[in-house]
């Protein structure tokens, strides 16, 4: 039993200062005497955390130094074309895209998808530059981007509105496939110069009906979406 | 917001059916608590009881298997919602019980160990239980600790009865354990205003991140109780006024311009003045202080003063005022529809303005504890800390079991002044202290 000769508290066994005032605790006659194991432990508890900022910086560095590099080599060595431009629009969509996971976990969904779908954007442009003309771009390039945008914001926004399982999941993507094809397929056909009518994509569209309805009957009755879960739960 | 809000009824009758329907919104001091998150910083308390022989850990992850369905508000994660935020049932796996570590209370991330908000650890004969501020306060929380540790200590074959703090796990949860008191009570006619002045601020040096410096007091019961009854008060007055006294003292032996107010944060318990059974958050704030600058007090002077002041301030016409102006920020229209985001920016601006600079100290006391007939001869202790301080000071927690009164200091900072003074006069008025720390785990160099 040791008190402290400053502040004439009693010490636990295994305390060799005083936590108090610091004052080493000595008995003349126990100088070698080993102390008791602290009533604490001693090791120290880490939170769970990704320590992202050094992969940022890490990535950040990395996808800077071959836009630039590439970018050199262009310009001085092999300057017959533009082809460096797709190294940088590459790096750039890879930088974009990488942002929520490594630097901003906060990122809204919207915001980072949306940021996503201009950097393809500006990579798909940054390739007119490689091409005789641009009109691919703004008559299909672009729009198709914009439609795949639209098509995967909705996702997060229906299943903020919605509690999405996963038969409610398959109806959303199975209803996005079909409008996605008709789409694309009256963009084809007005950079074709065709009429506008539907083919192939009139086939997409006539299963992802059927399999539509066959998701909403199954969502409908509750015994049906019982036995779907129980047969596909993972 | 969610749509629909369960009431307590309606959990009851859902229990077992659909758990998915059930949620429950944050209790008025619990909105608080989630705003103030940073990354080295959440209000988490830490209870722990310190039994007679070692802790045997599966069987402690048996016992907190069977015992956390019984408290559905502890087994949640929080969620963020458009106007506020709140919890859901949890049923992801866990909480898995863990060896004890150094720095109590740590930050909890909410979306880390499975988005529980609680953890549970075990060292040598020790059995902490952590929770995060948002759940509920120290009196839910002793709940679920003294549940568990009875239900340990019967899965060890010693059966305990339930009694007090110990709850029946076998019970559906009342529905008055699930409600946000504060709402119940909170009807006062006028709102009295808050204390807002500027007070003394221990200043210190930060402590690396992850560290949490303990001290922990035992003192007999008894022999405090002899000595507050020389002073004409009660344990908690008087307790209360040597940590005043302790901060007076250390005001000014610091380097001062001019001096301030001293300031404790005292939680006051409202079950005590308000009937419930809330396990959830029903606790409110007093402000004990003296201010030095109306001249030099003498001990007997603070005990006095405090005396007084709590029994002005500590009664059920006060407190009802006060809970009514803390209740009347959330019925306002006008601020519930604001975003969160912004009610989050305003929360967090005004606690770190003004609410933080409000108390030089925390100071809860829990008050002795009683258990099972049954339990008592396996108990030990009962400790309590309040966590982390949010800014550089010291939180002081108390709390007594039998003739054990455990004085528990954690604070982020290297010096130990206040606790120093703070213990010095209990030795002065003839009092035993025991001193056990963490802070001299690492030997001398």
């Amino acid at each position: 039993m040791s008190y402290c000769v400053n502040c004439g508290v009693e010490l636990e066994a295994s305390l060799n200062k005083c936590p108090l005032c610091h004052t080493p605790v000595m008995n003349p006659r126990e100088l070698n005497k080993e102390l008791p194991p602290s009533p604490y432990p001693t090791d120290k508890g880490q939170v769970e955390v990704v320590k992202r900022k050094d992969l940022g910086i890490l990535v950040t560095v990395v996808l800077t130094a071959t836009s630039a590099t590439c970018l050199l080599l262009n310009l001085l060595v092999f300057d017959s074309s533009l082809w460096s431009l797709v190294v940088i629009g590459s790096c750039m969509c890879l930088f974009v895209f990488s942002f929520p996971a490594i630097f901003y976990s906060k990122t809204p969904i919207y915001l980072s998808l949306l940021a996503d779908g201009m950097s393809v954007a500006i990579y798909l442009f940054l390739i007119t530059f490689l091409t005789d003309s641009d009109r691919w771009f703004w008559n299909l390039g672009f729009p198709v981007v914009v439609l795949l945008t639209i098509f995967a914001e909705l996702f997060p926004l229906l299943s903020k509105l919605f509690t999405l399982t996963i038969l409610s999941c398959a109806l959303c993507i199975f209803l996005e496939i079909p409008a996605f094809c008709v789409s694309l397929e009256l963009l084809i056909r007005h950079i074709l110069d065709d009429p506008y009518r539907i083919t192939w994509s009139a086939v997409v569209l006539t299963v992802c009906v059927i399999i539509d309805f066959a998701l909403i009957t199954i969502l409908a009755k509750k015994r049906l979406r019982n036995e779907v879960r129980r047969r596909l739960h993972f | 917001m969610a749509k629909n809000q369960t009431t307590p009824n309606k959990i009851s009758k859902q229990n077992s059916k659909n758990r998915k329907d059930v949620w429950y919104k944050l209790d008025l001091s619990a909105i608080v608590y989630p705003t103030l998150q940073r990354r080295d910083f959440s209000s988490v308390y830490r209870l722990s009881v310190v039994l007679k022989e070692a802790v045997d850990p599966e069987l402690l992850q048996k016992a907190l298997d069977m015992t956390l369905p019984r408290f559905p508000t502890y087994k949640v994660a929080i969620r963020k919602g458009l106007f506020w935020r709140y919890l859901e049932p949890n049923n992801r796996p866990g909480p898995f019980v863990k060896e004890d570590i150094k720095n109590p209370c740590m930050p909890m991330h909410f979306k880390g160990n499975n988005r529980y908000l609680i953890r549970i650890y075990y060292y040598g004969n020790r059995i902490a239980f952590e929770a995060h501020h948002c759940l509920g306060d120290g009196t839910g929380g002793m709940c679920l600790l003294q549940t568990l540790t009875a239900v340990y200590l019967g899965l060890l074959g010693h059966p305990i009865q339930p009694e007090g703090f110990v709850l029946d796990i076998n019970q559906n949860p009342d529905p008055e354990e699930l409600e946000d008191a504060y709402m119940r009570y909170a009807h006062a006619q006028v709102c009295p205003p808050r204390p807002a002045e500027t007070t003394y601020r221990v200043r210190g040096t930060k402590e690396p991140f992850y560290t949490l410096n303990i001290i922990d007091g035992i003192l007999s019961v008894k022999e405090v109780m002899t000595v507050a009854r020389r002073y004409n008060a009660s344990i908690t007055e008087y307790l209360n006024a040597a940590l005043l006294y302790a901060l007076l003292q250390k005001q000014s032996s610091d380097f001062h311009l001019r001096l301030r107010p001293v300031r404790i944060a005292l939680p006051v318990n409202l079950r005590r003045f308000f009937p419930s059974k809330t396990l959830r958050n029903f606790i409110t704030m007093v402000y004990p202080f003296v201010d030095p600058r109306l001249g030099e007090y003498s001990f007997e002077e603070i005990v006095e003063h405090v005396h007084n002041y709590m029994r002005y301030h500590i009664n059920e016409k006060m407190l009802r005022g006060d809970i009514t102006t803390n209740a009347a920020t959330q019925r306002n229209p006008l601020i519930r529809v604001v975003p969160l985001f912004i009610k989050d920016f305003v929360v967090r601006t005004f606690y770190t303005k003004v609410q933080d600079k409000n108390s030089s100290a925390g100071l809860t006391n829990m008050g002795a504890l009683h258990v099972p007939k049954d339990m008592k001869p396996y108990i030990e202790r009962f400790d309590i800390y309040m966590g982390q301080p949010f800014s550089s000071r010291t939180n002081c927690a108390i709390i007594s079991f039998e003739d054990i009164l455990t004085i528990n200091f954690a604070s982020s900072i290297v010096e130990a002044d206040v606790e120093r003074y703070f213990f010095r006069k209990l030795v002065q008025d003839g009092i035993h202290v025991k001193i056990e720390s963490n802070r001299d785990a690492d030997p001398v160099i």
